[in-house]
């Protein structure tokens, strides 16, 4: 048979699909297979180093171990600040629940400091056993969407951790929001003031003095990554402004006396 | 036999892809500011243009004219999902650094080029040294460049602190533009010229 009649080449072309669709079935079989352990076994290490576990996780402790013994999920409806269970935690998918309209709220334009246009309704978060509250935030980087979380002290006001677990900044500029020596400095930040309002800014590299007045409130931004601190501020700005866990972290504080 | 050789290590100098042929500068600039990045990126290539070099080979006595890029291409990028693929589900870190460039690498003209340029005409194994060849010559360029970004650039070797940057409290003003993609044009430039001074049989 001739390579270039019409039978052949039907035949060449249908033959060759079928190879290679099993090849990459199985492959993406494999992946499926492992891709919801990788994503979780990602966002417990973040849920951890946030909340202030970052030496275990560096020691090789076990992450699902640690993750079950020392932090609790709960659900915040953002609308009024209280916990809520009109949804199952478990099953509760925040990154997917922005996509559907009936778990979600489009963010008026003048208040989305963070430019990620819609949120969800409800937010899934940590509650570790000294009762800090580990928040999930998110918001547009320089390149890419950002997602994080920042650990909020029982006091309701002061950074106990801070960390992204997804983000594409700049290597070497803006991705150094993951070096350890910068998100050092959050920890112990007041993030909120006594009223509940957002205190804490991100300077610009090197105009930061550690003695000034307002030193405890403030981060000093990365060396060539103006932009990258600005978004980082944005983020914070909305995640904890009226949209955000403002009302939720006031409804703790007040509970808690 | 001899032939295999030559299939094999023309590519690395003589007959360098990024160097000589200019195929590939894409993902060169893309996947280089660190070692590691350039390291895995070399290994998914240089396996891509084997397989699909030896696989090509094998059927290419069946391959209809007028359908041959259609099939070349299905060929690579068969290849190309099941590395991307195997890389997300065991080296997630390392998927999620070199994001959309392993699937990137269908497009890579490389790939295709060698398919079309060499492996129609060839045997398996001579077909699959030329790809492995054409792979690490593309690699030999990556990582070079990839050496110097990441040295100068965040002062590191393979994630080792070589040069303690000042943003560590050490004393190394990393260099910026290192770690941007320019830099690699710039890097690239030089390994041409370097390489052309040496071997003047290349200069066109």
């Amino acid at each position: 048979m001739s390579n270039d009649s019409t039978l052949k080449t039907f035949l060449v072309a249908f033959l060759l699909c079928i190879v290679c669709s099993v090849l990459v079935c199985m492959a993406a079989i494999v992946r499926i297979d492992r891709e919801g352990y990788n994503k979780q076994l990602e966002i417990r290490k973040t849920v951890l180093a946030a909340a202030g576990f970052q030496q275990q996780i560096d020691d090789g402790d076990d992450i699902d171990e640690l993750f079950t013994n020392n932090v609790e999920l709960k659900l915040v409806d953002l609308a009024n600040g209280d916990y809520t269970t009109a949804v199952d935690a478990a099953t509760y998918d925040q990154k997917e629940a922005v996509n559907n309209p009936a778990l979600s709220e489009a963010i008026p334009a003048d208040l989305d400091v963070a430019g990620i246009g819609t949120r969800a309704k409800y937010a899934a978060i940590y509650v570790t056993k000294d009762g800090d509250f580990i928040l999930p935030i998110r918001g547009a980087g320089m390149w890419g969407p950002m997602y994080g979380y920042i650990s909020v002290g029982s006091d309701c006001k002061t950074v106990k951790g801070f960390t992204f677990y997804q983000h594409a900044e700049t290597p070497g500029l803006g991705a150094e929001v993951d070096n350890p020596r910068w998100k050092a400095q959050w920890t112990g930040k007041e993030l909120l003031n006594d009223s509940g309002d957002l205190a804490l800014k991100i300077v610009k590299n090197g105009s930061f003095d550690p003695n000034a007045a307002d030193a405890n409130n403030t981060i000093d931004g990365l060396a060539g990554a103006t932009v990258t601190g600005n978004k980082v501020q944005g983020i914070i700005s909305y995640w904890f402004g009226e949209h955000g866990f403002k009302k939720f972290l006031a409804n703790q504080k007040a509970k808690r006396g | 036999m001899a032939k295999a050789k030559d299939a094999l290590l023309d590519p690395l100098f003589n007959n360098n892809p990024i160097a000589l042929q200019i195929l590939g500068i894409c993902s060169a600039l893309a996947v280089t500011n660190k070692l590691s990045t350039a390291l895995t990126m070399t290994i998914a290539v240089t396996l891509v243009t084997g397989f699909s070099n030896a696989s090509i080979s094998a059927i290419r006595n069946h391959i209809p004219n007028s359908i041959r890029i259609i099939v070349q291409m299905t060929v690579i990028a068969t290849l190309v999902i099941i590395i991307d693929q195997m890389l997300k589900a065991y080296a997630y870190e390392m998927s999620k650094a070199l994001s959309v460039y392993v699937g990137l690498i269908i497009t890579n003209c490389i790939v295709m080029g060698r398919a079309e340029a060499y492996a129609m005409k060839n045997p398996v194994y001579e077909s699959f040294m030329d790809g492995i060849g054409n792979g690490l010559g593309y690699g030999i360029i990556l990582l070079a460049v990839g050496f110097v970004r990441e040295l100068f650039g965040s002062g590191k070797i393979f994630g080792l602190t070589i040069l303690n940057p000042v943003n560590n409290g050490g004393w190394y003003q990393t260099n910026g533009l290192m770690l941007l993609a320019p830099s690699a044009f710039f890097l690239i430039g030089f390994i041409i010229w370097g390489l052309r001074t040496w071997k003047p049989e290349l200069q066109e």
